[in-house]
């Protein structure tokens, strides 16, 4: 397994002070924390910079890992020594996330002891739910799932795998790997979720599982962006299609249409296809928005045309600016 | 669990014409209710109904409201600076999702 250098991770020196590391830890969490950073690779970030922090924020834990990491550099492999951890008290609850989120290289340090992430997503060990000789319901799941924007449009089916404690004999959390099919509805949008009732954590005593909800996430398109369930296009169309009109082939996610482009159109003009935007009770609409294209005047006869248009043309683009 | 005839899983989708209670709230935050309440005073989350015991929640608030509590307990700041995250963090989605598609990151 690789060596992590959390100082590195936080970017702040080996002697820095709690405050700094705290610091360090508040600058970068702002900048990637998936709540306000949804570009690819932040959560994953966010996730490191969150071990990170957990290590060196704990006097015991950071003096541990400069103890066992001493002369290791980031990416090396790293062998932990044997019976090192002795001292350390493992085997806390933890939930879905935590588990994911440690590395393997902060589980060989530290066991699976990271967290509980308190919150959401937390699982059972959680503020106001926990209480012994009851029944208590099992806490609710989430996981987010990707679709494309043309899924939304006639449905889709996903297998979903699942990494999640459950309560085995003597009541110990262990580790539960499974699959589940879902149905993605036609008509789903941009972060609706999904409910699936009863495929959450187990229930404790005899309680009802929680719930599986689902986050629906679309990948980014090459063609077309989506506002709520109305979905827009940016059409590139010709000085000659845009000035005369012309029926042209647009796509959609449905397939290619015929559109007719009207006389005088200029850019930016947004031509509006009810009904066609994500399908639902009402539909969205499509919007098809146009980019006027020019062709290049790298030949003598494209030349001449722009020429003529210049000397036949009486046209100035900037009489409004008054010059 | 509902399935189609292949055997794929049919959930709820979760949408604003979905009433959600407090208490499914709480629950899917994994909080007590009282942080939620706290949400709604701060204006984070706008129930229908008088009581909060009989108010409803459109779908979309079971993911704002996670969000809000994520944001709090991450940079422990309190409720009317989470208020004011995620109205600027509604803004700039807004915005970004007028941008074309490749101007967006």
């Amino acid at each position: 397994m690789e060596f992590k250098d959390y100082y590195k991770t936080l970017g702040v020196e080996r002697n820095a002070s709690a405050d700094d590391i705290k610091r360090a830890y508040r600058k970068l969490a702002r900048q990637f924390h998936p709540d306000i950073n949804k570009t690819p690779g932040a959560e994953a970030r966010f996730k490191e910079i969150g071990e990170a922090h957990d290590v060196l924020k704990d006097p015991e834990k950071r003096a541990a890992y400069d103890e066992v990491g001493a002369g290791y550099q980031a990416g090396q492999e790293f062998r932990p020594p044997p019976g090192w951890d002795a001292g350390f008290e493992h085997g806390e609850a933890f939930s879905e996330t935590d588990a994911a989120a440690a590395s393997d290289f902060f589980e060989a340090l530290f066991g699976r002891a990271r967290g509980p992430r308190r919150g959401p997503g937390a699982g059972f060990a959680t503020e106001g739910f926990r209480a012994e000789g009851i029944k208590i319901r099992g806490g609710d799941h989430q996981a987010k799932v990707l679709i494309d924007l043309e899924d939304a449009y006639r449905g889709a089916q996903r297998t979903i795998s699942l990494r999640g404690v459950e309560l085995g004999e003597e009541g110990r959390p262990r580790l539960r790997q499974r699959t589940l099919n879902v149905q993605i509805p036609k008509g789903i949008r941009q972060g609706q979720q999904i409910r699936l009732a009863g495929q959450g954590e187990p229930g404790i005593g005899g309680g009802p599982p929680g719930d599986l909800y689902l986050e629906i996430e679309f990948n980014p398109h090459s063609l077309y962006r989506v506002e709520g369930k109305d979905v827009y296009l940016d059409l590139p169309v010709t000085p000659w299609e845009a000035a005369l009109g012309k029926k042209v082939r647009a796509p959609t996610p449905e397939g290619a249409v015929n559109l007719q482009i009207p006389a005088g159109s200029a850019a930016g003009r947004k031509l509006r296809l009810k009904g066609r935007g994500i399908p639902g009770e009402p539909p969205g609409d499509l919007y098809v928005v146009l980019q006027i294209a020019l062709p290049a005047a790298e030949t003598d006869a494209a030349r001449r045309i722009y020429r003529d248009m210049e000397e036949k043309l009486d046209f100035n683009p900037r009489a409004k600016l008054g010059v | 669990m509902t399935k189609d005839q292949e055997g794929y899983a049919l959930g709820t989708v979760i949408d604003e014409a979905t009433a959600v209670t407090l208490e499914e709230i709480s629950f899917f935050c994994s909080v007590r209710r009282e942080r939620i309440v706290a949400l709604v005073d701060e204006g984070v989350l706008e129930p229908k109904g008088r009581e909060a015991g009989e108010w409803r929640f459109a779908g979309h608030s079971l993911r704002r409201a996670a969000r809000a509590i994520r944001l709090q307990q991450d940079f422990e700041i309190d409720v009317a600076a989470v208020a004011l995250v995620l109205d600027l963090l509604d803004q700039i989605e807004s915005l970004k999702a007028r941008l074309p598609p490749n101007a967006r990151n």
